[in-house]
């Protein structure tokens, strides 16, 4: 087990029009046994980050240490790294017990028979003991890729690289997959960077989240501080689903200007933001409230264009004008029902609201919180 | 719904209709690709008087029935037939072996300067027999005995005294430079192949390879080469028959009566002047019989491989 760290890594691909920056001077430390999801849009780079760590990329410039020790040179098999693709890419020719066992014939002088127990250790705990002679291709999507988790298990290394190892199943198996692969990683302490494009995977799974767009590391902190206390614009808006509505405006004094509302602002805030013109509002869904009237400060009249109902809540897509193209998002209990077409009033509480400057994207003013609720354990 | 079944029905005799045009084609390709093979094995049972008196495709009567010619066919290739084994085998499985890791050197592992690599390598494809004759013989009658005499007689030359010679005369020796001819001939095609195959193969399997530790030649051993083998069933199949039923290479390489390929058997069979069918249909199906059984042997890892399948 071992720390794994990034220290100002940076890769530049050769092109046609000249260098492309895949990977721009990211630096992350990732504890030991810690769950770090790479998170971000297709081509930010998150990938390339992994096979870096990996082995399977040149790092152009900076360190990538694991425990201490600098390993940007070493080859992969040298790194004590396992590895989880997206493509499972199991050997097809290999049963089970082969595809698992071949990284440790290839990589250690370990006995057959000790190799033996440790495979079927893994299958066991994976559950696929009974389909250990079978090869991949008689075997379910769920199935391969529980197999891709074994052969990174019995290797015992020092850290877990997976690159959307869940992006091929079926949403209900994802969700299970999901939870089994955070008691896994739990279980064997094994330290983990995860690459995905899905933040709800990211979220759910991961003790810190590090989000990347266009090779720049936007933010690394917990799921909650990403949420909640995003860096800029560019958190803000990937992570949560939906995300995170945002109105740009022009401060004059203690009011925001928006192109359909005037927002004002308190004191408090007002202050926070007294140094910047150009102001864009943000706003989750789940914190829009409805209201009864727009006679209250902060509080507008808007239409219901479409609703999607969840179930548990209810999705609703708002302008404030019927003929606006600028749609917004609130979402609302499941009960409330809410027709398109209707007009409504709904209020923007000022301790929800996200102040960005827009135009570095940097965060002013994130949104007040509460303390957070602990719920007592039944002894 | 009322009509359902009626469609169904409907849908039933469409299909047994195509199944019928299926057949018809097949059949007319049956005939078609049979017609000449029944016709030479119809003629080599046949006395010269019976050829000229029935039809080439019928079979022969019970006069004109003869063993004959499939004897003197026989007798006359027999030496060559072994002849051409002993040559082609070698010169295939060297080609395929060759060309299959050549091909995984210029997919599967990058390095600087492949594409030029590779494009050289397919230009060697296109370069006719005729153009390099005079030199291939040049090459295994002059320039290499040349070099060996000079090189072993002066290094070993307190043993050969200094009079040993090339044995260009031997004919396993010639038997040898044509096989290795052959070999090195085909291993641009036989790297194309292999290289149209081993690109569809998965970078990711061979990364996960890679991580678990795997060396270029593990690599190659444990995953590329079992992967492989349908494009070495269509290699093997396509390289044994070029190799066997060349004659030019042979006729330039091989003076040695006792060396000469069933190619050259076959043309002195049919070289007389008297053209006597029964024998050169005779002669024709004898030699075409190993590369009958190399189709059939291979033929279900071939089909695998023309198809793609992985």
């Amino acid at each position: 087990m071992a720390q794994l760290t990034l220290d100002n890594v940076t890769k530049t691909f050769q092109d046609d029009d000249g260098e492309i920056i895949a990977v721009d001077n990211v630096s992350v430390d990732i504890e030991d046994g810690e769950f770090l999801c790479v998170v971000g849009p297709s081509g930010c780079g998150k990938s390339t980050t992994l096979r870096m760590i990996a082995g399977l990329e040149d790092i152009t410039s900076g360190e990538i240490r694991l425990g201490g020790q600098i390993i940007n040179d070493q080859p992969p098999a040298r790194r004590n790294v396992a590895m989880v693709f997206q493509s499972y890419a199991l050997y097809p020719h290999m049963t089970v017990r082969e595809n698992m066992a071949f990284g440790l014939e290839e990589s250690t002088d370990m006995p057959d028979s000790e190799i033996d127990q440790r495979v079927e250790e893994a299958t066991k705990m994976l559950g696929i003991f009974d389909l250990i002679d079978r090869k991949p291709g008689e075997l379910s999507g769920g199935q391969q890729q529980r197999v891709a988790l074994g052969r990174a298990i019995v290797r015992d290394p020092e850290v877990f690289l997976m690159d959307e190892p869940l992006a091929n199943l079926d949403a209900k198996l994802k969700a299970e997959m999901r939870t089994e692969l955070q008691h896994l990683q739990e279980d064997l302490d094994v330290t983990t960077v995860y690459v995905t494009h899905d933040q709800t995977e990211a979220m759910t799974m991961s003790d810190r989240i590090a989000i990347l767009n266009d090779g720049i590391l936007q933010q690394c902190a917990t799921p909650l501080e990403c949420y909640h206390e995003p860096n800029n614009l560019f958190v803000a808006g990937f992570i949560g689903e939906p995300s995170m509505n945002f109105f740009p405006t022009t401060r004059e004094g203690t009011t925001l200007r928006a192109d359909r509302f005037e927002y004002e602002l308190g004191d408090e805030t007002a202050a926070a933001v007294s140094e910047t013109t150009n102001v864009t509002l943000g706003i989750r869904p789940e914190d829009i409230e409805l209201a009864d009237s727009t006679a209250a400060v902060n509080t507008f009249e808007a239409v219901v264009d479409v609703v999607e109902p969840r179930g548990n809540e209810n999705t609703a897509h708002l302008q404030f004008d019927a003929d606006a193209d600028e749609q917004f998002t609130m979402t609302v209990d499941g009960m409330t029902s809410l027709k398109s077409g209707q007009r409504i009033s709904v209020a923007f509480p000022e301790e929800a609201i996200h102040l960005f400057d827009t135009g570095s994207g940097e965060a002013i003013r994130n949104r007040t919180l509460d303390e957070i609720e602990t719920v007592e354990s039944v002894v | 719904m009322s009509t359902g079944t009626r469609d169904y029905v409907e849908e039933l005799r469409d299909m047994d209709n195509s199944r019928i045009g299926l057949y018809a084609v097949l059949l007319f390709g049956i005939v078609f690709y049979l017609f000449p093979v029944e016709t030479a094995v119809m003629t080599m049972f046949k006395t010269q008087g019976e050829f000229a008196r029935t039809l080439p495709f019928a079979p022969p009567s019970a006069d004109g029935f003869t063993l004959s010619a499939l004897a003197t066919a026989w007798n006359t290739l027999r030496p060559g037939l072994l002849n051409s084994l002993v040559m082609a085998i070698p010169a295939t499985i060297m080609s395929a072996l060759l060309g299959s890791l050549t091909a995984y050197g210029l997919t599967t592992i990058s390095w600087r300067g492949q594409v030029g690599v590779v494009v050289f390598i397919i230009a060697g494809i296109f370069i006719p027999y005729q153009a390099v004759l005079v030199p291939l013989a040049q090459f295994w009658y002059q320039i290499l005995p040349g070099l060996l005499n000079g090189f072993v007689n002066t290094v070993f030359g307190f043993i050969t005294g200094g009079d040993w010679a090339y044995p260009s005369r031997n004919g396993y020796v010639q038997l040898f430079q044509l096989s290795i001819t052959h070999g090195a001939y085909g291993i641009p095609i036989c790297t194309l192949l292999f290289r149209s195959y081993y690109q569809a193969i998965s970078d990711e399997m061979i990364e996960a390879a890679r991580l678990d530790g795997a060396s270029a030649f593990s690599i190659y051993r444990n995953i590329i080469l079992p992967l492989s083998l349908p494009m070495f069933a269509v290699t093997l199949i396509y390289q044994f028959t070029q190799v066997y039923n060349d004659l030019l290479f042979a006729l330039v390489l091989v003076n040695e009566p006792a060396a000469q390929v069933a190619t050259q058997r076959l043309a002195a069979l049919t070289g007389g002047v008297v053209q006597s069918f029964n024998t050169t249909m005779a002669g024709a199906i004898v030699a075409a019989f190993p590369t009958l059984l190399v189709y059939i042997v291979f033929g279900e890892q071939f089909a695998k491989g023309v198809a793609g399948e992985n």
